[in-house]
Formats: C-alpha cells, sequence, structure tokens
C-alpha cells in the first residue's frame, strides 16, 4: 500500500514510483504554448514569382537572385525546391525569383535584375504561394512544406521538457501524474483536484495536496486550514484506486462536481449534512500545497533577521532615485511588485539547499488549475505545470485564460498537459 | 461596464476614504514588517469585520496577500460561530472589500469566487492586476454558467481612491529596501506585534 504521509519527513521519502502504476498509460505530454495555436493549414501565406529551371543552370541562377533579390522577409524559405519526378527521371527544380505582387504586373515592379534573368535563361515563371512566417512547431513546418519548402529551427528555451521529454523523464512525469490521480479519488467520496509538488532535480515529493473546499468524511484526513505547519496525517490509498477508467475521469460531469477549480463558484450551493469538516472555499488543491511547501520551508530552514533583511530586492519599483521633486507627482505607472520582494531568493550566507519559493519546482495537478491557482502558481515560482485534464469552466493555462503568455508577469512557467490512457490488458 | 476608474478627488464618499484610511493603517503595519505595504480592510453594513496584510515574506508563501489574510480571519471566524458555505456565501455578498493597492489575478478570482459585493482599491497593478489592469475578472457576467446551476460572479470595482498615497507607500518600502538609501533602525521581527486575527 502506497503510504502518502503528509509528515514533512516521509514526504521526502516518497520517491517517483513509476514502476508501481500499472494501470495507467502515458499517451502524452503535450506543450501548452504561450500562444493560441493556429490551425497549421491556416497560417498565412505570400504569393512569390517562381520558375522551373534547368538542373545545370540552377547554382548560377541561386547565386544571381541571393545578389539582385534576397528574400529579406522570407529567410525561413527555401529558394529551390526540388520535385522526384514520378517516372524516376530527373528532379524537377523551382527557384523563387522575388516576392509577387497581387495584381498583375508582375513584370513592371520585379526587380531589373530578375527580368534579365528570365530572359536570359527563356525562364517559364509561375505565381506560388509561401508560408509568411517562420514555423514555430514540427506541425506548422510540415504544412509550409506542402506549399513550398522551408527550414525549422525547434525553439530552445531553458524550461525542460518544451523541446521533448527522455524516456525517463516521460516515466517520471507519469510517475508523479499517478500519484495526483490516485489522491484525486482517495481524498474524498467525490473526485477532487489533487497536487504533487515534486522537486524535479532530486524526484522528491515536497508536497501533496487535495482540494479541502469541503469537509471531508474521513476525519483523519483533514486537514489543517489556517494553522502554519501541517499536522501529521496520513492518507491511505487503496491501491485499487487505479481501478475505475481513468480517461473518464472528466465525465460524466456529475462526477466532477467536487473538483475546486472547475466549479469555483459552487461552494456557495453546499448542502453539508455536518459542518464537523473543515471546509474554505478557496482551498483549492494547489493553494494547499502551496501552504505546505511552505511551511516545510519554514520548518527546516527556520528564518533569522539576517535572511529576511536578504529577501529585500533593491528594484523592486523602478522609481526615480535622488528626484525628490518627483515625489508628489502621482503616477500610477509606477506599480508595485507584490511579489519582488523576494525575487533575487536566498542570498550568498544562506544555505544553498533553502529553497526560494517553489523556484525549480514541479506541480502535477489533475485538473487544468483555475485563475486563482494558475495566479497563485506565478506567485510562488513554480517552474512547470503537469495536468491531465483541461477546465473549460475556469481554466488558466489556455481554457479560458493563458497565464503562461501574460507578458506583463514577473515569472513564467511552461504548461504541460498529460496524456494518460488506461491500459487495455486491465 | 462595472469598472469606474475615479480621479483622486472626485466621486469619494467620506465613508470610502475612512475605509481606505483603514485599510492604509494596515499597509502600514506590512511596511513596518519590512513587507511590500498593502492592506485592506473587509466592511459588512458600514462596519470594518475583518482587516488583513501582506505577509508574504514572514510565511515564505507568495500568496498571503492582504486580501487573502483578511478572508481566511473571516472564513475562521464564521465557521467557529456555525456558518454554513450558503450563510457564508449571503454574508460576503453583503461585504465590501478596501484595499491600497489593484487586486491581483489571484486575489480577483478569489474575491468571484467568494460573491463580495464591492471592491475599492488605491493604485492600480500593472503587472499583476486582476480588476483591469492585466484581466478584468471583476466582470464576469453573472449566470454564464447554466449547466450545473454555478452562477458565474462578478463585483463592483473602483479604482484610483487613494492612489497617490498608495504610491507613496510603495515608495517608502522601496526606498528602504535600497542597499544605497539611508537604512531606518528596526526592531528584529520577532517582536513585531502580530495584527489581525
Ligand atoms: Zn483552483
Ligand atoms: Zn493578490
Amino acid at each position: 500500500m502506497l503510504n502518502c504521509s503528509h509528515d514533512i519527513e516521509d514526504m521526502a521519502m516518497v520517491k517517483c514510483g513509476a514502476q508501481k502504476q500499472e494501470h495507467i498509460r502515458l499517451c502524452e505530454i503535450i506543450h501548452i504554448p504561450d500562444k493560441p495555436p493556429i490551425a497549421p493549414h491556416l497560417q498565412p501565406t505570400v504569393n512569390v514569382l517562381a520558375a522551373h529551371v534547368e538542373p545545370k543552370h540552377a547554382n548560377t541562377l541561386i547565386r544571381k537572385l541571393n545578389q539582385i533579390a534576397p528574400l529579406e522577409s522570407l529567410r525561413h524559405v527555401k529558394r529551390v525546391r526540388k520535385i522526384k519526378s514520378l517516372t524516376g527521371g530527373q528532379c524537377q527544380l523551382s527557384v523563387i525569383l522575388c516576392a509577387a505582387l497581387e495584381d498583375d504586373d508582375q513584370f513592371d515592379e520585379m526587380p531589373k535584375g530578375v527580368k534579365e534573368l528570365i530572359d536570359s535563361f527563356q525562364l517559364s515563371t509561375f505565381v506560388t504561394n509561401v508560408s509568411k512566417y517562420a514555423a514555430t512547431t514540427k506541425e506548422e513546418w510540415e504544412e509550409q512544406c506542402k506549399l513550398w519548402p522551408s527550414s525549422y529551427h525547434p525553439p530552445t528555451y531553458n524550461i525542460d521538457g518544451i523541446t521533448g521529454f527522455s524516456k525517463d523523464d516521460s516515466l517520471s512525469v507519469l510517475g508523479f501524474m499517478t500519484q495526483a490521480i490516485t489522491l484525486a479519488k482517495s481524498c474524498n467520496q467525490q473526485m477532487v483536484n489533487a497536487a504533487v509538488i515534486v522537486d524535479p532535480s532530486v524526484n522528491h515529493v515536497i508536497a501533496t495536496a487535495c482540494d479541502q473546499v469541503r469537509p471531508m468524511n474521513d476525519p483523519s484526513i483533514m486537514s489543517n486550514t489556517g494553522s502554519h505547519l501541517p499536522k501529521h496525517s496520513n492518507v491511505k490509498i487503496q491501491p485499487n484506486a487505479f481501478e475505475s477508467h481513468v480517461c473518464s475521469l472528466g465525465e460524466p460531469k456529475h462526477l466532477t462536481d467536487g473538483v475546486g477549480c472547475l466549479h469555483p463558484w459552487k461552494w456557495a450551493q453546499e448542502q453539508f449534512d455536518t459542518y464537523s469538516g473543515d471546509w474554505h472555499p478557496l482551498r483549492h488543491a494547489a493553494i494547499a500545497a502551496i501552504e505546505q511547501a511552505a511551511a516545510r520551508d519554514r520548518l527546516l530552514f527556520p528564518t533569522n533577521f539576517h535572511s529576511r533583511e536578504s529577501f529585500i530586492k533593491d528594484d523592486m519599483i523602478s522609481l526615480p532615485i535622488g528626484s525628490p521633486s518627483k515625489k508628489q507627482k502621482i503616477d500610477l505607472e509606477k506599480v508595485y511588485d507584490e511579489d519582488d520582494e523576494d525575487s533575487n531568493g536566498v542570498d550568498s550566507h544562506s544555505d544553498s539547499a533553502r529553497p526560494y519559493l517553489c523556484t525549480g519546482y514541479d506541480i502535477y495537478l489533475v485538473w487544468e488549475p483555475c485563475a486563482m491557482c494558475a495566479m497563485a502558481l506565478v506567485h510562488q515560482r513554480i517552474k512547470r505545470i503537469f495536468y491531465a485534464f483541461p477546465n473549460p469552466c475556469d481554466g488558466a493555462l489556455g481554457s479560458v485564460h493563458r497565464l503562461q503568455g501574460e507578458k506583463s508577469l514577473n515569472h513564467h512557467y511552461a504548461a504541460f498537459r498529460v496524456i494518460l490512457a488506461e491500459n487495455e490488458q486491465h | 461596464m462595472n469598472m469606474e476608474k475615479v480621479g483622486i478627488d472626485a466621486g469619494q464618499s467620506s465613508d470610502t476614504i475612512a475605509f481606505m484610511n483603514l485599510a492604509f493603517l494596515q499597509a502600514k503595519l506590512a511596511l513596518d514588517s519590512l513587507e511590500v505595504p498593502v492592506g485592506c480592510v473587509i466592511v459588512e453594513n458600514g462596519k470594518v469585520i475583518s482587516n488583513g496584510r501582506n505577509r508574504t515574506t514572514e510565511t515564505r508563501n507568495a500568496i498571503r496577500h492582504a486580501e487573502m489574510e483578511a478572508i481566511d480571519a473571516l472564513l475562521d471566524q464564521w465557521k467557529k460561530n456555525g456558518l454554513s458555505p450558503t450563510e457564508v456565501a449571503v454574508k460576503f455578498s453583503n461585504c465590501s472589500l478596501y484595499v491600497t493597492c489593484e487586486p491581483c489575478i489571484m486575489c480577483a478570482s478569489a474575491l468571484s469566487y467568494l460573491g463580495i459585493r464591492e471592491v475599492y482599491y488605491g493604485c492600480s497593478n500593472d503587472k499583476f492586476g486582476g480588476c483591469g489592469s492585466i484581466l478584468s475578472l471583476h466582470m464576469i457576467r453573472p449566470g454564464s454558467s447554466s449547466r450545473n446551476q454555478e452562477a458565474k460572479k462578478g463585483f463592483k470595482c473602483t479604482g484610483g481612491v487613494m492612489a497617490s498615497e498608495a504610491v507613496s507607500l510603495l515608495r517608502m518600502f522601496y526606498e528602504q529596501g535600497n542597499p544605497n538609501a539611508p537604512k531606518p533602525h528596526r526592531k528584529p521581527l520577532q517582536h513585531m506585534q502580530t495584527v489581525d486575527k
């Protein structure tokens, strides 16, 4: 039996248990981009003037064209297209001569040198369209190449996983997501959201929590609303919690009524049989997990005056220094950054093991977080968010809002959807 | 539509100013504790029933904003009094929040989930603001979700109340946090009084 303890000592011992999760299979980990994606086949295009060329003339032509009519705004587009002959004969080569105009007056507007090349090589020209912008995904690139070959440079972000996951990484993602799903099913009679905060550098669980919006039926798993340190309490996970259909977690609707992030306004209509258990309308799983991670930080690294001082950041608000006359001026542009007081983190005197908020940590959530939770995770500096099911009601990682793409925010995490399937053999 | 940015001296009743002054007292307590100076009060039927100030550094929990502190204090009290969720919801629908800086996206969402009636804020928050600056979470149309009989709630929001004072306070925090600025003498934090609750 997996013992998922809320005790801090034990928590550090719970490691990724991917090998135990026999009944859930990972289908795919999808990066949720900062901008709403455009369907690859709907990418904007522009017209160019091209011509079929003899292979023996190709090199000369391309060299001359690159001088006469460089494709300044179409650097991602290749100058030459090579189409293999179906009959097995010679390849057919085409080159882009220059940008084409919308109207028919191509020959009046084209660069002078291009006209000379057309004449001297007796080229037969045609207008075709190419993608206007460089591809940002492999799918876009594949679609672009159907029009005309282009080049594609995968993004080189500094957040692990955006460019893909190794097999080992995928396995630990699956393991932690499975742990979150198990929690979501075991915390209450009703399905709730669950959160697992992980330090991916050592694959340690830092905090685990379920929604605490409603009172728990089992008093032993009642949590610690309002207090600063988690009480010692154990969550027993039934091994058969995996038995129900994972892919159907999102359906049918009534099963998910208890998920805080999916129904953040619903608490107001609750009719509890008893009010003995603790409840809190805002205590969604992510909020409770952040509280637990902060409690762990305070316990493991007791504060002192000097470390407090180090939390103050000097460039929090960009105010004009040494211009007292401006002090009287009301300037609503100078907005405080409620987080930034400590964004430099630990100073050099402090223990290097001490976490700065949740910097470098990942969070696994069964459902895409609501706006409140997603912003809380920005404040707490989470590095990556993994969720299994989208949240059409209030999801803030692409469904309704897209906080990972809000440029004004001072911190940006990467968001991933983990698509799971049950094992058919089960 | 619900949002109304008023000028510094326009349309502010003496009550609004009085409650905002109490929010500023909270913000100054935060400043004294070397926290980002943001404070708030929650008002029901013309009476202050809760207050809160930013505690993110002390708790190492970056979500302990003034609004969250004031909300949690209220909820603790109401639960102690045996109120049911429905009763708590009715209570919140009669409450107004006065906060020195525009609620962030997280707090604005929370206030919407709770169904608070009205929010007055000081300066706007161009980086995180959830009441018009970045997102407009107060403008959710009521009842836009029908399938689960779950009514989404917005709230009336008035910005710019004593905004210059809010900016000055933040400026003071900035200057005291600047190592080049003369450091005010401060007591160790352990001896600081805790406010509210
Ligand atoms: Zn949530
Ligand atoms: Zn806030």
